[in-house]
């Protein structure tokens, strides 16, 4: 067993509020990644579910048990540090052993978990060597193997993967993976890399500045970010956030912008509202021709490209649009030169729609029946205003 | 069609066409004067390490095949190896390095074992409390030994001084060889207990706070912490104190038997260094008292290298 629920969970350090009321129900066995920018209180909050950092407020329940006092070594817990914390003087087969021999298992019992471990891990041949005398990727794996030498409820792995070079780190969230389906333990995961959120996690917990900004699936938090915040950390490059306008023209609800025209669906009596209009760069393509901006067109973005990017399989186009810079990217050659003038579009399906000021996210719910005065309130609710049909949650590609 | 697969190369190369030139060598003086800066730096402290500990050295190695009193006006009288025959007879030198030894070692619990135990209770403490904790502990490095000399002297007065009153029994502490042995032991090892305090504080403060928080959640308790994780972390700083008491001892407690004991009780307090200069400044035996110093010299530099050694073994560099 492995749940851990976090009860409004506070760090305060004098004025600074490291983590903010931070509430969480991890389930057994899953692996649920805290994803944020540096700074943003996610290792902060691993060390509080750890037990190093005591909280300012809050609650940390492990099984239903209530451990916010309980001191590290009484929590059952595992931890994988980001500087690995190897014992400097032991060598891989006593760092592994180590969990155990606090324990007082038995000698032989202990050779015996640490070759089994060592075998899991392909450690076999370094048991005798010090940490010194191991290669970043080598060091890093003993850190595992110490953390799931004994059954703990749960790993906490602190940016386990960011002192490696790229290819060992795909190597290793591989690894990561396998490990978790073949242990079923529940893991907290913390990393500023979004590749490894989305690829490792059955949940991302998504932090800024201390607080819970979205809590979903991979595919949740990517398909339907909730706060211009989420829809800025993740993707590469991230989303194109572009301040716009929601108008009623003609009886057609639209989005507009400097050089930005998109004709979502037919529509009276709907409040006009400042925007943040949101497309991804992978969503994006070249406007085959001109074809008619009005009723029923496709949304349109009017551009000059500014540079070229090669990314290997794809190539990424900064096009200056209106006051705003956005990315484009697609299969390589996309055949654009810089100073050359284009015409973006995008399904509607991949339009998204956040709150000016509040930054949350916007969605659509029809309000047919309801009396004006209502919908003049709902402005203040700005998450129950637009459409769920302008934003899918279930996108047809990816 | 016909052909053939050739390999690419389109690695940049130098052109063979442009031979290339040999960069033309400053000449010798001004490569000389190039290399020179550092060494005009390192000069200063050359210069009094030759004059104030090289020179002497020389001297003494020199004054030790020598009997000569110290008059000026008295000839220096070469005995050959005389001097050192003379001095592995004496049962005293004998009598002054087992002394010396097993001081020594008592001393070692002044300034390795308790410095230890203390530093790592205090390392819990936080905030102003510390900085109090630590100036207490820090004060008596700061008293002259021989002003500390004399007030211990009176404290320890077996008639009217406080240690007698306070546990109650008296005890001649300065007139008995044991009691005089231990108050010197006891009233050094009060003198460097804060400095080593601090050396083993700064050691324990280098040592990564991570190891700590791993051994924690990996369920070791605190003494098993401290004694697999903390206490070989903190061993190079521990053999490095080892090293300074075995360097120092000597020279430290001289101002205490000279100003308590003068080397009694029946020379039960006379050490090497003590010794070496009743010698050379009592008996005005300059050349017996230089191969003395040589000897001991050689021996002190044995026990070093092994320590020296030793911390080199014990030290775990991360990364």
């Amino acid at each position: 067993m492995g749940r851990i629920e976090l009860d409004g969970l506070t760090k305060r350090y004098g004025d600074v509020v490291a983590v903010d009321g931070v509430s969480l129900d991890i389930a057994d066995g899953e692996f649920l990644v805290l994803l944020g920018p540096s700074g943003c209180g996610k290792s902060t909050l691993l060390r509080l579910v750890a037990g190093l950092i005591t909280p300012s407020g809050g609650r940390v329940l492990l099984d239903g048990r209530d451990i916010t006092h309980a001191p590290p070594a009484r929590r059952d817990l595992a931890m994988v540090f980001q500087s690995y914390a190897l014992y400097p003087h032991l060598t891989v087969a006593r760092n592994i052993g180590f969990p155990l021999r606090a324990a007082r298992t038995p000698r032989a019992e202990v050779r015996r978990r640490v070759e089994e471990v060592a075998a899991l891990l392909e450690l076999g041949p370094l048991l005798d060597r010090r940490p010194r005398e191991l290669s970043g990727g080598q060091r890093q794996r003993v850190a595992v193997g110490r953390a799931i030498i004994r059954d703990p409820r749960a790993f906490l792995m602190d940016e386990p993967l960011s002192n490696l070079d790229a290819k060992l780190r795909q190597a290793t969230r591989a690894q990561f993976r396998m490990l978790h389906e073949t242990l079923g333990s529940t893991v907290l995961y913390v990393t500023h890399d979004q590749v490894e959120a989305l690829s490792l996690a059955t949940r991302i917990a998504m932090l800024d500045d201390g607080r819970l900004e979205q809590l979903g699936t991979p595919t949740e938090v990517y398909d339907t970010p909730a706060s211009v915040f989420v829809a800025g950390f993740l993707g590469s490059p991230p989303m194109n956030l572009l301040p716009a306008r929601v108008e009623c023209h003609d009886g057609r609800v639209r989005v507009l912008a400097d050089d930005v025209e998109v004709d979502l669906w037919p529509g009276e009596d709907v409040e006009a509202r400042d925007v943040i209009l949101g497309i991804r760069p992978e969503h994006l393509h070249l406007m085959a021709a001109e074809g008619p901006a009005g009723p029923g067109g496709m949304p349109r973005l009017r551009g000059v490209v500014r540079a070229v990017e090669n990314l290997g399989a794809e190539e990424s186009a900064q096009c200056a649009v209106g006051g705003a810079l956005v990315h484009f990217r697609g299969a390589r050659p996309l055949g654009l030169a810089a100073g050359q003038p284009v015409a973006l579009t995008t399904a509607r399906d991949h339009i998204h729609l956040f709150d000016r000021h509040s930054g949350r996210r916007l969605a659509w719910r029809p309000l047919a029946d309801r009396p004006l005065a209502d919908r003049q309130s709902a402005d203040h609710e700005p998450a129950a205003a637009l459409h769920d049909g302008v934003t899918t949650h279930q996108r047809s590609s990816t | 069609m016909t052909g053939a697969f050739v390999e690419i190369d389109a690695l940049p190369r130098p052109s063979a066409t442009v031979v290339p030139v040999a960069a033309a060598r400053p000449s010798p003086a001004r490569r000389l004067l190039r290399a020179l800066p550092p060494y005009l730096f390192l000069l200063p402290a050359i210069g009094c390490l030759a004059v104030w500990t090289y020179r002497p050295l020389a001297a003494a190695v020199n004054l030790s095949f020598f009997s000569w009193n110290l008059l000026p006006t008295t000839p220096k009288e070469p005995v050959g190896l005389d001097n050192y025959r003379r001095l592995l007879e004496l049962p005293d030198l004998w009598h002054a390095l087992w002394l010396t030894a097993a001081m020594t070692l008592a001393l070692l619990l002044f300034t390795v074992a308790l410095p230890t135990v203390v530093a790592l209770w205090t390392s819990a403490i936080r905030g102003r409390g510390r900085a109090v904790y630590r100036a207490m502990i820090f004060a008596p490095v700061l008293v002259p030994p021989v002003a500390g000399a004399a007030v211990w002297q009176w404290m320890l007065d077996p008639t009217s001084g406080a240690v007698d009153r306070l546990i109650g029994h008296p005890i001649n502490w300065i007139h008995e060889p044991g009691p005089a042995q231990i108050a010197i032991v006891v009233i050094t090892g009060w003198h460097l207990l804060g400095f080593a305090v601090l050396v083993v504080s700064a050691g324990l403060a280098g040592i990564d706070d991570e190891y700590t928080a791993a051994a924690m959640l990996d369920r070791a308790s605190r003494w098993q912490t401290t004694r697999w994780i903390t206490l070989p972390l903190l061993s190079p700083t521990l053999v490095f104190l080892a090293l300074m008491t075995v360097l120092m001892s000597g020279q430290l407690t001289f101002p205490l038997i000279d100003t308590l004991t003068q080397g009694g009780p029946d020379s039960a307090t006379t050490n090497v260094y003590y010794l070496l200069w009743e010698w050379g400044f009592q008996n005005f035996d300059a050349g017996f008292a230089a191969s003395a110093g040589l000897l001991f010299f050689v021996a002190f530099g044995v026990v070093a290298t092994g320590l020296v050694r030793l911390s080199d073994r014990l030290t775990f560099h991360d990364n």
